[in-house]
């Protein structure tokens, strides 16, 4: 399979360390001077950008963390004035700001050439036609994967939100050949289209592109088997932002990360301290060549292991092993992250007064996994009439879904007890995943 | 090919560069553009031994320059075209070209010089034409070919470029950077020091941008021709904007 940029990807080690170096430099040397966050921090650690003379140096300047993100809404943390920004990015956050990034068009153009190079990756090509189809919180997600289609000279099919069933009638009648889409959506897809009769060879799918959610091997095997296709892992975050900063390529071992444009870092997610390479840790990225929105030591909470030796696919870029586990309490719904403490906030905005005790779970329901929120109904919330529970009912859900961008099911019950293990706060727990549970 | 890391240079006490990494490629044209002290001239000066007051590391081909004076620097193939070009205004066209091969005469390389010096004749046409006239009484535009030249007589293998476009009619300066255009294209790696920024960027591989000592963006010299605030800086827009900075 071909390389998108063999020049960038294909890089020598020492040119490779030499660029990272310059970029880190005037990386810091911008957000000093644009961004007062930075300057602020640097400036009460006493760091001068010009003291980071190595990547090691980095592991002295503060983390940014996703409160941070939320502390400087809408537009705190931007390098360059309004008018440069050609596009502004809302993702739902973890807080109850929203998570709000944005674009010169230079970034615009790093993206689409990476999102170009996972593609040409995966052996999309111009003779593809590709569909996106991903839950409205990873919207941010489809803009960039459509230019980087665009750029390789792909069909698109754009992120268009539609039903399930309607995915996959475009997905059988436009003869779609690569989709994007989220583990948990893919295998949606797979259970949707056998109770539709429909058998696998009647489509022209043949590479199924994951993005969103940590890989499990035995539902890439199943979606392989059952669908006859490729799979391939993409790595993203929502708050840098931007769908596949690393990415599998034909070896399938462990996947590459874009160290051109990004610096990661593996760091013991209780003490911040790096851990050095091939050790299981905190991913922690810093952009490089990031105009209008640069993060420098944003903490991610995946866990990964970075790997060493080059891979045999010629190129240089390190690969990283991207681990399920989390190494903060953010769960992900397809694709999508969110914190029980966010869902709490949200819930007492629409009520009105926080509730006295809750329970979240992600459960999975005719192959759709979906929020379901348990609310204890006391004497503020109950009402004698079933048509205005059912109202409230209905009320919280769409809020909630709106705002996070997953399914979500409100159920009111007399009673919520608490596992010991499951509660983190006073009035609620953390959020439970019971996807494989059989109840 | 040539690597820097972490460089600081210091006039006295003041530090006039403040941690600059910077590459360049072989037969690359890099662009280094800035405000006028922003430190651009420092930086050639010291990576061609003229400054001695420096911290950091300079390497051309892996090998360090640390130490070394500027003869041993041209030795190692950097030649330096100075800003004002500096020749020898009583001396003939030719005697000036011939002083650029100063050090291989010392190494007996007579016809390697000859060849290389009609191979600059070529080049620069009208220079074989004048080349018996001091060369003080040139125009700008063909004293700064005379300081190209020069530089080119040492055999460079990393040409350095201090603002060659100063002082020169805008025919001349298309007529001075066409010829950089054409000695990267016969395998020249130039590093060129420029406050004509967007001439430097439109004919560069890729572009630095230093403000204050500090390199504050790189990238393709087309990204940056583009770039907004390098627009507002040094293309003719909101100078003042830029560098009194946002916060």
């Amino acid at each position: 399979m071909s390389i998108w940029n063999a020049g960038e990807e294909c890089l020598d080690l020492e040119e490779r360390a030499q660029q990272q170096l310059e970029r880190l430099q005037s990386t810091l040397n911008r957000a000093y001077k644009n961004v007062p966050f930075y300057r602020n921090r640097f400036q009460l650690q006493g760091i001068d950008p010009a003291q980071i003379e190595s990547l090691g140096d980095l592991d002295s300047i503060p983390f940014t963390e996703r409160a941070h993100l939320a502390e400087n809404y809408p537009y705190g943390l931007f390098a360059v004035p309004l008018r440069d920004v050609v596009r502004i990015h809302t993702s739902q956050g973890t807080a109850l700001k929203p998570t709000v990034s944005g674009y010169t068009r230079q970034d615009l153009a790093v993206w689409r050439e990476m999102a170009a190079r996972t593609f040409t990756a995966a052996g999309v090509s111009s003779s593809d036609i590709l569909q996106i189809d991903l839950d409205p919180g990873l919207s941010n997600w489809g803009r960039d994967y459509k230019d980087g289609a665009e750029a390789i000279g792909a069909g698109v099919i754009p992120l268009t939100i539609l039903p399930p069933e309607k995915q996959l009638m475009l997905l059988r009648d436009y003869r779609t050949t690569a989709l994007v889409t989220t583990p948990s959506a893919a295998t949606q897809f797979m259970h949707l289209l056998f109770r539709a009769n429909l058998n696998p060879n009647a489509l022209a799918l043949k590479t199924l592109l994951l993005a969103g959610e940590a890989p499990d091997a035995d539902i890439q095997a199943e979606l392989e088997e059952q669908l006859h296709v490729k799979t391939w892992v993409h790595y993203g975050l929502s708050e840098v932002p931007g769908p596949a900063l690393a990415f599998e390529c034909r070896e399938r071992s462990g996947l590459h990360v874009s160290e051109d444009h990004f610096l990661p870092e593996v760091v013991d997610a209780v003490t911040g301290e790096a851990l050095p390479e091939g050790e299981v840790g905190e991913l922690v990225l810093t952009t490089l060549t990031t105009r209008a929105f640069p993060l420098i030591r944003f903490r991610t909470g995946d866990r990964v292991r970075l790997l060493p030796d080059n891979c045999p696919c010629g190129r240089t870029l390190r690969r990283m092993e991207w681990l399920p586990e989390r190494t903060d309490e953010l769960r992900v719904i397809r694709g999508v992250k969110m914190h029980h403490q966010q869902i709490l906030l949200l819930i007492e905005r629409a009520l009105g007064f926080p509730p006295k005790a809750c329970r979240f779970f992600i459960k999975r329901q005719d192959f759709r996994d979906y929020l379901e929120v348990w609310l204890k109904v006391d004497e503020e919330l109950f009402s004698d009439e079933v048509k205005e529970m059912e109202r409230l009912s209905n009320r919280l859900g769409s809020g909630l879904a709106q705002e996070l961008g997953v399914p979500v099911t409100i159920r009111f019950k007399e009673d919520i007890s608490f596992a010991s293990s499951g509660r983190s706060s006073g009035q609620s727990s953390r959020i439970e995943d019971l996807r494989h549970s059989p109840f | 090919m040539l690597r820097i890391r972490n460089l600081k240079c210091y006039y006295g006490r003041i530090r006039a560069i403040n941690g600059v990494s910077l590459s360049v490629r072989p037969k690359e044209l890099i662009a280094l553009i800035g405000a006028n002290g922003a430190g651009k001239s420092t930086m050639l000066q010291t990576i061609a031994g003229l400054l001695p007051h420096w911290e950091g590391e300079i390497q051309l081909e892996k090998e360090s320059l640390q130490g070394l004076k500027p003869p041993g620097i041209v030795k190692r193939g950097i030649s330096l075209v100075p800003e004002g070009r500096m020749l020898f205004p009583p001396m003939s066209v030719l005697d000036n070209l011939k002083l650029g091969a100063y050090l291989r005469y010392r190494r007996r390389e007579h016809s390697q010089i000859a060849e290389d010096l009609e191979m600059v004749l070529d080049l620069f046409p009208v220079l074989r034409e004048r080349a018996k006239q001091p060369a003080g009484t040139l125009s700008g535009g063909e004293q700064q070919m005379v300081a190209i030249g020069r530089a080119l007589m040492a055999r460079p293998r990393l040409l350095l470029l201090d603002e060659p476009s100063m002082g020169l009619a805008p025919f001349l300066v298309r007529t001075i950077l066409n010829i950089l255009v054409q000695l990267r294209e016969q395998g020249m790696t130039i590093l060129l020091v420029e406050q004509n920024a967007r001439a430097a960027l439109q004919i560069a591989d890729r572009g630095y941008v230093l403000e204050n000592g500090r390199i504050v963006l790189d990238g393709p010299a087309a990204d940056l021709l583009a770039d907004q605030d390098v627009k507002r800086a040094y293309l003719g827009k909101d100078y003042r904007e830029f560098n009194e900075g946002r916060a």
